[in-house]
């Protein structure tokens, strides 16, 4: 291979980051230190090195100095390598010609109580960043060809909105669904709390018009059954009612949403009828099989989740419960007809008790809240029902009401303007809410062959009874069983919290780390339908790119074998996990470059060493260590 | 000619984002940010929840690939000032306000502003630090172009000055020129003008401005910031001392119909909770309380942050509308809150508002200069809240981002690229190549 | 030094760590992020993955005297590459095996598993690995009168970890004991060690005959009374690295051949 001649000349810039460096490590003092060290022939300290002037100073130095290594040390590759490799190409530098030395997250912020060490640790890590620097070689990528087709995993309101915005763009989509409808868990639901429309009407009319796009190539009772391949060239096999179907896609878009937990014989769920689950609930609106004679309905909020089971707050079934009480106290006043005309007939003389209701009612209304907060509030309430009145809307059925409704919640997370505004209305109809600390939940029991949930009351301080006649969980969204599996097959990691993970929690909220494959809809984590969609978009947005150039930039960063070592023992190819190691016909291997990721396997196992990973030579690798080996020089 | 161009209102991240999504799949796009730099409020914030991202750091290398990218124009201390025309074929006027210095030839060295006379309350720190009339809004600006604000220079105001214009050795200064119109032809709209933090003065219970020691949240995001006004340190206004004791007041204005602010506004428990995290990782001493009405720890991850916050960074959360008083002896805030419906008081050395959010200045102007509609809070309505959520009645003009409703910085990107999606969703099937 | 004066000196071990760029560095970073302190002993070599750590480049830098060497890798099922900590675990067993024999504690080597939302994690390994060689004290090969013994012990070790036989075993062990071989036939994971055991030592024992010929010439009984191995023994494998080519025969003291390693083979 054709070494560079000359001697290289390496720049290291050493960042402060504010004080995120600078406040634990000498910067200045590892800078001077990088000087002397072998082949460095300019170093420097920025404030931010990110920052345009440190990316200038980058640049000239490129120029003025003739550098051909540049490193940086501040922060972590994982986030900044590609902007500083970018800066070298801009300066006529080969990107690869580029190390990165992570002095923040692996040493700043660890080690903030002992910045000598840290200090010298800062140094240590420069010396063998110079060390690798020296090695490095520039490195060519190519360009991979990309499908201009997608296919979308999921069929739900997100795979839906997702496959529609794909296809409009030209793009060949392939939607598949396990079950034999579209529409996922909006079957489930009944009413809208944002639309006060039925779910159907929603997803109907979307399934119609993917239905008739003749982009979209759509398969029921279908699942992806194998996947090899990368980004641009997806080869998926389907399982399409029991047959097998082969495709091939450039991008893939994970919309496989979510299941409702269903934690069997929390709060008594499963053990009697009358303890069932929101979305039990919302069948039975649905079906038109809620009872109608219910005198008494409570919500338990946060039902396995938040410390209970899961960690996580489920987002959305504060809302789905402030919408289904509002809905019960709505069935109940209809259902009390007569009764409803009497009171019209005397607002005026239910207006001066409510008053006095309203003062019989106020520690059960507001729990654990201050007086001054309570008045407030009412003052609020009664403003914003004056405002309601002068619109012309309903004015609420409030009084009378046949039901009681009681809300057991943790707080009551209706974040937003729609959802907040809907809590608001709730409690001017006198849907009760009535608050729990984790430590002490309410208890489902069966007393005197009733149900019977025991509380203690926060502001009462005592502990009190009711008797419903149907107790309502609100548990939270969890991951589908069989996503473990399908994060296997497409390679892209779960969280913590079981969901699918992205590749960063605030900025790359739809990208996985993986290149070609998106996520989008509850499979993300809980998400409301208009969230939901929003992501949906923002998926296929970023879908599209790859889509739309026809072409990615592939990794340079592969493995090599060198044919004059090679036994033809293929221990290679039994390492490799991409099927990116084929043989010659004299029986050599030799790497598929488009196919290769570069992980480096086969080339630590090879018996003959005749593989080598580019960028991550043994060489490479030992002088780096090694250089951490020799004492400090200062 | 129908082209594939896209204007983009709002440089914070959703514009960004937009920006980036569009002109990655090769369309034109032109950016065209009101103030001096792109990057808009997420370049304010120290950090992020709920994993403490050093929140600049993520964001200026977004903010470094828009300006530099071959297919985003990015017009900043600019704003539009005209439309017409329909979807996949709007004209638009983008005033390019006068700044006064070449933004090709400034380097940003800061030899003008070393020698300008004149100092002036810094915006992007909140009022709480300084600037010159010229200026860098802060260190990552981008572009890295100084600025001259007219409405504080000597030379605008009194005729006479111009020592900026004598240090400045390469020239870049521009006394004389004044803004330029510039017409655009775009098939789409996409509008992402963010936030504006409510200013809480007007509700006399919380003691802003009144009681020293009251600081908003987004005052202290500045303040904590190491390249903020007070480099990093945590310090009361009356006396400059650093506090150990810190009081956080939720639902300043929001949540409160009495001041028109009914809704939530969707990211300050979190950012309380922040903030107190990373008051106690500054100091192993500090105390923090926060005054709650619920506590909304909806957002991936956002539970086990607020957990983690009470087991290791000693906050303490009291479910407590909460006031403000004064000790007049060491200007300590006293707040003032119930337990139970009795009445308690707590002395703190500082108290952080989280005050509501509301739509930027000028979002209800440029909706009728747009022909979309707000709502009665200001934000921009969809046209379809369920199903389009970033659709505005217009066709072509889309929303992203806080301007449209209450959202966290991942809800922004998402929304940015689903009206990137939209906008090209719309330019494909109008047919255009 | 003995260990109690080690630790009695403030001993600060250093610690090569090779972590995988998608979990546990990953996972480092979160540590960093969420500020959680640990020692500052180790010193981090980023690879793409785990399994990129070949065991010779990890006897080498216990060579050159690393207190430990730390690989993190993704937690197994977790692979950014699928199977490749699978071979990481293999190729770390090898190893350890290979320190062992060397006459150095093996757990001087460790593995561990960091995933990307494990910072705190990734802090409490630092930690705890940093005590155990705190323990386990300085690398007896480390400073300036390191143990010649393990010196060489680990120099045999490093030109074994590179034989053909070891690393094809290794690259087909999970092939072997689970999947069935090319006749479909799986052996038992203890038959497999057994087999891999037999042949560590066979290899450390022709590396440790090379490394004396290589300043021979020597004779089979020479070799025999200085490796502490029977004569026959010793002939078994002298005749397998004739061979190779690896030893020829330099001259006859008597009738007794002398060995030697040609002057290419010890360029090589």
């Amino acid at each position: 291979m054709a070494m560079e001649i000359k001697e290289p000349r390496i720049g290291v810039f050493v960042c402060h980051c504010g004080v995120n460096i600078g406040g634990f490590v000498d910067v200045p003092d590892v800078a001077e230190y990088a000087k002397t060290l072998p082949n460095v022939v300019h170093a420097e300290n920025n404030l931010y090195t990110c920052a345009d002037d440190g990316l200038t100073a980058i640049k000239n130095a490129i120029k003025e100095k003739n550098l051909t290594r540049v490193i940086v040390a501040s922060c972590t590759p994982r986030t900044h390598a590609p902007l500083f490799m970018r800066i070298c190409e801009e300066a006529g530098l080969n990107k690869y010609l580029f190390t990165f030395v992570n002095i923040r997250e692996h040493c700043s912020w660890v080690h903030m109580k002992e910045q000598e060490k840290a200090t010298a640790k800062s140094k240590d890590l420069i010396k063998m960043g110079v060390a690798r620097a020296v090695l490095l070689e520039p490195q060519e990528e190519v360009k991979i060809d990309v499908r201009p087709s997608s296919l979308v995993i999921g069929g739900g309101i997100a795979g839906m909105t997702a496959a529609l915005n794909l296809a409009n763009q030209g793009f060949e989509t392939h939607l598949i669904e396990k079950e034999p409808e579209l529409g996922g868990f909006l079957r489930k639901l009944s009413t809208l709390y944002q639309t006060q429309e039925s779910s159907a009407k929603a997803y109907e009319g979307l399934i119609k018009k993917v239905e008739a796009n003749d982009k979209i190539q759509l398969y029921k009772n279908t699942t992806l059954k194998s996947l090899t391949g990368y980004i641009g060239k997806y080869d998926a096999v389907l399982n399409v009612n029991g047959e097998d179907k082969e495709i091939g896609v450039g991008t893939i878009i994970v919309a496989t949403g979510a299941d409702e937990y269903r934690p069997k014989g929390l709060y008594g769920l499963g053990e009697h009828d009358n303890i069932i689950t929101l979305t039990d609930f919302e069948k039975m609106v649905k079906e038109d099989k809620v009872p109608a004679d219910l005198k008494s309905v409570a919500f338990i909020t946060c039902s396995g989740a938040r410390g209970q089971d899961k960690e996580y707050c489920s987002r959305i079934c504060c809302t789905v419960t402030v919408k289904n009480a509002m809905k019960v106290m709505e069935m109940a006043s209809k259902g009390g007809d007569a009764e409803a005309k009497v009171e019209e007939a005397s607002v005026d003389e239910k207006a001066v008790s409510d008053k006095e209701e309203e003062k019989a009612e106020e520690p059960e209304e507001e729990e654990g809240e201050s007086r001054r907060r309570s008045r407030r509030d009412r003052r609020g309430r009664r403003g914003g029902r004056r405002r309601g009145a002068e619109r012309g809307e309903e004015r609420p059925k409030e009084r009378g009401a046949a039901v009681d409704v009681t809300v057991f919640n943790r707080g009551i997370t209706t974040y937003g303007i729609e959802q907040e505004l809907l809590y608001n209305k709730s409690r001017e109809q006198r849907v009760k809410f009535v608050r729990f600390v984790p430590e002490n939940p309410p208890k489902v029991s069966m007393e005197d062959g009733k149900l019977t949930v025991s509380y203690y009351h926060e502001t009462l301080k005592a502990d009190r009874k009711m008797n419903p006649d149907l107790i309502i969980l609100a548990t939270p969204l969890t991951q589908r069983p069989d996503a473990q599996e399908l994060s296997k097959m497409l390679k892209v990691p779960l969280g913590r919290d079981e969901f699918f993970l992205e590749a960063h929690v605030k900025l790359r909220p739809v990208d996985f780390a993986t290149d070609g494959i998106f996520l989008c809809g509850t499979a993300h984590g809980p998400a409301n339908i208009t969230e939901a969609v929003a992501q949906a978009y923002g998926a296929a947005s970023r879908a599209s790119i790859p889509m739309s150039l026809g072409y990615v930039q592939a990794e340079a960063i592969v493995s090599y074998v060198d044919r004059e070592r090679c036994s033809g023992c293929k221990s290679c190819e039994v390492v490799c996990p991409y099927g990116a190691i084929q043989f010659d016909e004299e029986g050599l291997a030799e790497v598929i470059v488009a196919a290769c990721k570069g992980c480096g396997t086969c080339g630590s196992i090879c018996p003959e060493k005749a593989i080598t990973m580019t960028h991550y030579t043994d060489e490479q690798l030992t002088a780096e260590a090694l250089a951490a080996l020799e004492e400090v020089g200062t | 000619m129908e082209k594939k161009n896209v204007l983009v209102i709002g440089g914070g991240i959703a514009g960004i984002q937009a920006s980036l999504d569009l002109a990655d799949k090769g369309m034109q796009v032109y950016l065209v940010e009101r103030e001096p730099s792109i990057g808009g409020r997420m370049a304010q914030l120290d950090k992020t929840f709920p994993t403490n991202d050093c929140s600049i750091c993520i964001l200026a290398p977004k903010m470094a690939d828009c300006f530099g990218h071959d297919n985003i124009n990015v017009m900043t201390y600019s704003e539009v000032s005209e439309i017409a025309g329909d979807a996949g074929n709007y004209n638009a006027t983008v005033t390019r306000k006068a700044r006064h210095v070449n933004e090709d030839v400034c380097t940003g060295c800061g030899d003008c502003n070393a020698k300008c006379p004149v100092k002036v309350p810094n915006e992007f720190d909140m009022e709480l630090g300084m600037r010159k009339a010229i200026y860098l809004p802060f260190l990552q600006a981008v572009p890295r172009v100084m600025t001259i604000d007219e409405e504080n220079c000597i030379f605008y105001t009194k005729g006479k000055c111009r020592l900026c214009e004598k240090a400045c050795k390469i020239g870049a200064i521009e006394f004389d020129k004044g803004p330029e119109e510039l017409k655009l032809n775009v098939g789409s709209i996409i509008v992402a003008t963010g936030y504006d933090v409510w200013d809480p003065t007007p509700a006399k219970e919380y003691g802003y401005k009144k009681v020293q020691n009251v600081f908003t949240a987004m005052e202290f995001e500045r303040m904590i910031n190491a390249a903020g006004p007070t480099g990093g340190h945590i310090q009361r206004r009356s006396d400059g001392e650093r506090p150990k004791k810190i009081g956080f007041i939720q639902c300043v204005g929001s949540r409160n119909p009495q001041l028109d602010h009914p809704y939530c506004c969707s990211v300050c428990c979190m950012h309380s909770t922040k903030e107190a995290i990373l008051a106690r990782e500054h100091h192993d001493d500090m105390e923090s309380f926060i005054f709650y009405k619920d506590m909304r720890t909806f957002g991936k991850g956002f539970n086990e942050y607020m957990e983690r916050g009470k087991s290791e960074y000693g906050i303490t959360y009291i479910n407590s509308d909460a006031t403000v008083q004064e000790n007049p002896a060491n200007q300590n805030p006293i707040v003032v809150y119930d337990v139970a419906g009795k009445q308690e008081k707590m002395e703190v050395d500082m108290v952080i508002l989280a005050t509501t959010l509301v739509p930027r200045k000028g979002a209800k102007e440029l909706a009728k200069l747009l022909d979309i509609d707000v709502d009665e809070f200001g934000f921009y309505e969809s046209a379809d809240k369920l199903l389009n959520p970033v659709d505005t009645k217009r066709p072509g003009i889309f929303i992203a981002g806080y301007c449209h409703e209450p959202m966290d910085i991942p809800e922004a990107v998402a929304q940015a690229s689903g009206a990137a999606a939209r906008a090209a969703e719309l330019l494909s099937t109008k047919g255009v190549s | 030094m003995s260990e109690e004066e080690a630790t009695a000196s403030g001993f600060e071990p250093k610690i090569i760590a090779f972590l995988c760029n998608w979990c546990s560095y990953a996972g480092a970073d979160l540590a960093g992020v969420s500020r959680y302190q640990y020692p500052t002993n180790t010193r981090t070599v980023r690879v793409m993955c785990s399994s990129r750590v070949d065991p010779v480049l990890i006897i080498e830098m216990l060579i050159h005297g690393a207190d430990g060497v730390l690989v993190g890798g993704c937690h197994l099922g977790d692979c950014h590459y699928i199977t490749g900590n699978y071979y990481t675990e293999k190729k770390i067993k090898l190893a350890k095996k290979l320190i062992e024999k060397s006459g150095l504690n093996p757990n001087r080597l460790r593995l561990e598993w960091v995933s990307a939302s494990e910072g705190e994690r990734f802090s409490k390994v630092v930690e705890d690995f940093v005590n155990e060689v705190k323990t386990l004290g300085p690398s007896p090969v480390a400073g300036k009168n390191p143990d010649v013994d393990k010196l060489e012990g680990l120099f045999v070790a490093k030109n074994a970890a590179r034989d053909f036989r070891l690393r094809s075993l290794v690259a087909r062990e999970i092939n072997l004991t689970e999947k069935g071989n090319v006749y479909d036939k799986t052996i038992s994971q203890e038959e497999f060690d057994n087999l891999m055991d037999s042949a560590i030592d066979e290899e450390m024992a022709r590396q440790k005959i090379l490394l004396m010929t290589i300043d021979g010439p020597y004779s089979v009984l020479d070799i025999a009374s200085q490796i502490n191995l029977s004569p026959e023994i010793v002939l078994q494998h002298i005749v397998t690295l004739k061979d190779r080519g690896l030893v020829v025969v330099d001259r006859f003291d008597g009738v007794m051949p002398l060995y030697i390693t040609p002057k290419e083979e010890v360029l090589r």
